[in-house]
């Protein structure tokens, strides 16, 4: 058991625990925008245009998280653009952009002379690699989506629900949706050193939709979908410590048993209930 | 003689480079009740959207002559994403326009009126639930709610009557009539019967617009105008609804 317990000494561990708390934090905020308005194509979109943008930055000698910044930005805003003049069917223009971001990031990689960066590292990420920096960087986007949470909630919450209605009022739709894309893809791009591009879409869906089993009230959704967030990430960098397995893929995994089990525990308590 | 609250001069407008809507002069004053009728794919909702400033003006002319007035809409149900986690009294505040959108909390005055509303309203009880909690009814009634909290001098609702039982229809039909007291209202509806006994006008849109001034809709008139009227029934109710008809 001490056993056990002498791996939360080591700064490492130390370290991916809080980017576990705080990369939960981020995708529950960003997540239930995501989620409540349908959009997780848009995410899967994002996520894996980034992709292009790390293998650019590669190419070039630049941080690959930077070019990953970029390419998700422009991707977010390209695809509010589409939605908004629906000019092109915007699935259509989600699964181009999907697919050419990771064949650019590919054909980058491929291209870059010498070293071969280790790409499952940005496929599955690594969270046992992050370092002080990258936590830094994300308490502050944590701290910065609290902020703009806090201050912008009911134009958000408005414009996500009805943008012809919130328009009849004279809210800028646009403005704000063009400012949820930029943050949706920093958010994205931020958690991909944590659980990697395969599977970042999952800490802004599942404890999401988890926390909407026990409320439908946007406000609340946020730091429930915070906790069954933090709650399973912890737990999968446990369970992959325990049984020596990835830890995103276990992160994952624990999130959706999670999931599935609370799923299943309302589905029993209802039928009794109905008895 | 009163300035209307919203004039359009041969209006035209559509999407992209479709013109659904073409030539429309109609005219709103404040004690105005108008049916807006026709058949679907007419242009109903395009022409509402185009007064409420959801459309873009293609050519003619958009005025307001005594400013732009409050407006109220309440959009078609099937419009309503009922599974959004968004509760009834978010709902409700979000018809409150002001200049402070981003300011996170609601000032004791309106704070005071959403209570009010959603007390008149008999869904006080409901106020913390989410809006997939609401009955057909229910969520209408919330929807009308939002329409008025901002006391709009223009109410703009889009077939009010879908997805409500007949109950429910006929105390929304007294609570209009007892809001056009107060207020104008455009009531685009594809089902003449129901609304006629309610309505002081018609306006029939059918890619233009022609203007009744009576409530009263003879199939004579209305072929006066090409618009055929055919008698319909899907459930226990019949209905009078205008054919798909051209104008040519």
């Amino acid at each position: 058991m001490s056993e056990f317990f002498s791996i939360f000494q080591y700064q490492f561990f130390q370290h991916a625990l809080a980017a576990a708390v705080l990369t939960s934090v981020i995708a529950a905020m960003v997540g239930t925008y995501i989620v409540s308005r349908k959009i997780v194509f848009i995410g899967g979109g994002i996520t894996h245009a980034s992709f292009g943008g790390i293998g650019l930055a590669y190419y070039m000698g630049l941080n690959p998280f930077a070019g990953a910044a970029v390419f998700g930005i422009l991707t977010a805003l390209g695809i509010e653009w589409i939605s908004d003049k629906g000019k092109v069917r915007e699935d259509s223009a989600i699964a181009i952009l999907w697919s050419l971001g990771m064949a650019l990031g590919i054909i980058f990689v491929f291209m870059t002379p010498g070293y071969t960066p280790n790409l499952m590292s940005f496929l599955f990420g690594n969270i046992l690699t992050v370092s002080l920096t990258d936590i830094r960087v994300l308490l502050a986007y944590a701290i910065l989506l609290i902020i703009l949470f806090g201050i912008f909630y009911r134009p958000i919450l408005y414009t996500a629900f009805d943008p012809e209605f919130a328009r009849t009022k004279g809210i800028p739709v646009a403005r704000y949706r063009y400012m949820m894309s930029v943050v949706m893809a920093l958010a994205i791009v931020l958690s991909i050193r944590t659980v990697g591009i395969i599977l970042v879409l999952s800490m802004f869906t599942i404890p999401q939709i988890t926390a909407m089993l026990f409320t439908r009230n946007f406000s609340l959704v946020m730091p429930l979908a915070a906790l069954w967030g933090v709650i399973g990430s912890i737990a999968g960098i446990l369970m992959a410590y325990v049984l020596d397995i990835p830890t995103s893929a276990a992160i994952i995994f624990f999130l959706t048993m999670q999931f599935l089990i609370l799923k299943g525990i309302l589905l029993i308590r209802n039928h009794i209930l109905r008895k | 003689m009163k300035k209307p609250l919203v004039h359009l001069e041969s209006a035209s407008t559509g999407y992209h480079a479709d013109t659904v809507l073409r030539d429309v002069d109609f005219s709103v004053y404040p004690e105005d009740f108008i049916g807006i009728i026709g058949p679907n794919g007419g242009g109903k909702t395009t022409m509402i959207k185009l007064i409420l400033g959801l459309q873009p003006l293609f050519s003619g002319k958009l005025h307001f002559p005594a400013g732009r007035p409050r407006m109220g809409y309440l959009p078609q149900a099937s419009q309503v994403d009922r599974s959004f986690p968004i509760t009834v009294k978010e709902l409700v505040s979000s018809g409150m326009k002001t200049r402070k959108a981003w300011v996170p909390f609601l000032s004791a005055s309106q704070k005071s009126r959403l209570a009010s509303m959603l007390g008149e309203a008999g869904l006080s009880g409901y106020a913390g639930k989410p809006i997939g909690e609401l009955s057909g009814g229910q969520l209408q009634k919330a929807l009308l709610c939002r329409a008025l909290i901002d006391e709009p001098q223009l109410l703009i609702l889009d077939e009010p009557n879908t997805h409500v039982d007949k109950q429910f229809e006929q105390e929304l039909y007294q609570w209009l009539q007892e809001l056009n007291k107060s207020m104008a209202i455009l009531l685009v509806s594809h089902d003449i019967g129901t609304i006629s006994p309610i309505i002081k006008s018609i306006a029939c849109v059918n890619e233009t617009l022609h203007y009744h001034p009576s409530n009263q809709l003879s199939e004579e008139v209305l072929k006066v105008y090409n618009c055929p009227v055919d008698v319909i029934a899907h459930g226990p109710v019949p209905h009078r609804v205008l054919k798909s008809h051209d104008h040519e």
